[in-house]
């Protein structure tokens, strides 16, 4: 294990250089690339606190993240509020969902707690597709405004400007996974993932703990719905079906779950492949399929494990 | 007559979901395992009768037996590599690989036949059968009756045969039934490969009443899943009601609630199953800890 300053100096540098690769790269499409990355980054972390922090598998995942794209998208479009509330408003209602669907859910847990989530992700994405009137149905909602500062003239509907506000809200998630992980609250999900019975028996209340965790994964979903509405300015139900909780499942396993880097990696290393396998079709899902199974049976702790075995075998030799 | 109608038409999906579900809570119940990549199974199923007709040029009946036989060999092999490697692994993982699975099986169908949809027509699909004010095609009267004698089978080889027994003695205690002599990897094999069978009759006996398209296995797994904890995991018995009982509330309600809300149902019934009984509604054996 790493001391705890080097650890902060290396998320520091890392910043840094984000900050910097904007003037090193210069490519639109490449920053557009990285502007997704930091998006997906925040919403891979959300699921990582389900994942990794709790031990559930979420399958509804994908239902959050839709709720905060339609209600950020639906609440300027249709109250004319102005678009910074968005995001704030996407975290409270899609937190609210969570509040209650976690109340429910969280009694049930292992292969059932991940099918009823896949249920109420279902029911929301059936809603969202059915009520025209609200959603507009399978054609989406398009022409979402996009977030802009007028007095200084920033519109981030452009990658070179939205890709700092979308690392600024990365860095808040990861701010606070990290506060998370070291804080009580955080060392008693660890206590509930690992042993529920042990970690009631020195007072943990683990119903609560779960409940509150998930709501809090909820709503960060929600806000990375939001940005994803605003910045890609067209949404659809499709947000919210299996395609998408495939590739976040994919994103955190792939990465390492249960790790603040891992969520990020394996969001960069969805990217990545999704960008250069277009030619190839539906292979592409094909090759992320592999490559989640791959990592399930050789892989558990993911591609940020790769480094730590290499530290290890190094230390060694 | 209206109410009649809906109701055998809910019985006939209702009987195309038990037999997606006896596989799903079978493997379950003898492998503890939860399979996600179960509605592959299906979509295998309906697309092998489907090619087996169009390309090979066979009767329905002889399509829809080698379809389930090349199926049940693709589960043995499903089992084989991802399955058993993971055996003493944690429900987590098995339930992850089984995702992955699922997305590797749709994805490769979308690559191989298509992402088009297609149309499978049986002799027996523009068949009109009256019983007085109720029409229904031939198809549909036949998912009922075969799947009826398909499920009385199996409840009589699980009692009364041999293998049956030696997979409710897995079922029960793996370790002891190992220790009387059971070949517990084989009767794990057979299991997956009996189930994934169903699944396949399932798709060839239920895909020529609606359109056939890579992804039709999401579907197949989720109505399965619902079934399945609405009877409970692991009941036969439950999966037998739950398959029924869905189908005709899904009938009802898109009759006369709103077709597009139908699927809604199935997983509004399972959120109050689950809430008033955790373990379903047919008493399973206890969780396993």
């Amino acid at each position: 294990m790493t001391s705890q300053p080097s650890r902060n100096w290396a998320w520091g540098l890392a910043l840094l250089g984000a900050l910097l690769a904007p003037l090193v790269v210069g490519n639109d499409f490449i920053l557009h690339m990285m502007t997704l990355w930091a998006i997906y980054s925040l919403l891979a972390l959300s699921l990582n606190i389900i994942i990794g922090y709790l031990g559930e598998l979420s399958f509804g995942h994908a239902a959050f993240f839709g709720i905060g794209a339609y209600t950020s998208a639906l609440l300027v479009m249709n109250l004319g509020l102005p678009v910074w509330w968005g995001p704030v408003l996407a975290g409270v209602v899609a937190g609210l969902f969570g509040l209650v669907i976690g109340f429910v859910a969280l009694r049930i847990v292992g292969p059932q707690f991940a099918i009823l989530t896949l249920g109420f992700g279902a029911i929301l994405q059936t809603i969202t597709n059915y009520w025209v009137d609200v959603t507009r149905g399978p054609m989406g909602i398009s022409q979402i405004p996009a977030f802009r500062i007028d007095s200084l003239g920033l519109d981030f509907a452009l990658a070179q400007n939205m890709y700092f506000l979308a690392l600024g809200f990365l860095v808040l998630g990861i701010y606070a996974c990290r506060a998370l992980e070291k804080s009580r609250t955080g060392r008693a999900y660890v206590a509930v993932r690992e042993n529920p019975e042990l970690a009631q028996s020195i007072g943990i209340d683990t119903f609560r703990t779960k409940w509150m965790a998930f709501t809090v994964a909820t709503a960060m979903a929600g806000v990375g719905g939001s940005l994803y509405g605003h910045y890609l300015r067209v949404i659809t139900p499709e947000l919210m079906s299996l395609t998408y909780m495939s590739a976040l499942v994919i994103m955190v396993i792939v990465g390492g779950k249960g790790t603040t880097l891992g969520p990020i990696v394996g969001a960069l290393v969805y990217i990545v492949l999704l960008e250069w396998l277009r030619a190839v079709g539906s292979w592409r899902m094909v090759v992320f399929a592999a490559l989640l199974i791959g990592c399930v049976l050789f892989l558990p702790g993911g591609l940020v494990s790769l480094w730590q075995r290499l530290l290890q075998r190094r230390g060694r030799s | 007559m209206v109410f009649l109608q809906q109701v055998i038409n809910g019985l006939a999906n209702g009987m195309g979901y038990v037999l997606i579900a006896m596989g799903l809570t079978l493997v379950f119940g003898v492998l503890r395992i939860v399979n996600f990549a179960h509605g592959e199974f299906y979509m295998l199923g309906a697309y092998a009768t489907y090619y087996c007709l169009k390309v090979l040029g066979l009767g329905y009946v002889p399509s829809l037996l080698l379809a389930t036989v090349l199926v049940a060999a693709a589960g043995i092999a499903a089992n084989r590599f991802f399955f058993e490697p993971l055996k003493k692994e944690h429900e987590f993982t098995i339930l992850l690989s089984s995702l992955g699975l699922a997305l590797l099986m749709t994805n490769l169908a979308e690559a191989v036949f298509g992402a088009d949809p297609k149309y499978m027509d049986t002799p027996y699909s523009d068949e009109m059968i009256n019983l007085g004010d109720i029409t229904v095609t031939q198809q549909r009267v036949g998912v009922i009756l075969v799947a009826s004698v398909l499920i009385a089978a199996v409840y009589w080889f699980i009692r009364y045969t041999r293998m049956g027994k030696m997979m409710q003695a897995t079922a029960q205690e793996p370790a002891g039934a190992a220790l009387t002599g059971i070949n517990t990897r084989f009767v794990h094999a057979y299991t997956f490969a009996l189930a994934c069978a169903l699944a396949a009759l399932a798709g060839a006996l239920v895909g020529p009443t609606a359109m056939l398209f890579p992804t039709v296995g999401d579907w197949a797994v989720l109505k399965g899943f619902i079934v399945v904890v609405m009877g409970g995991l692991g009941s036969v018995t439950g999966a037998l009601f739950g398959g029924l009982i869905l189908g005709v509330a899904e009938s009802l309600g898109g009759g006369y609630i709103s077709m597009g809300f139908k699927d809604a149902i199935g997983y509004a019934i399972i959120i109050v199953v689950l809430l008033w009984r955790p373990n379903g509604l047919f008493n399973p054996p206890p969780m396993r800890k």
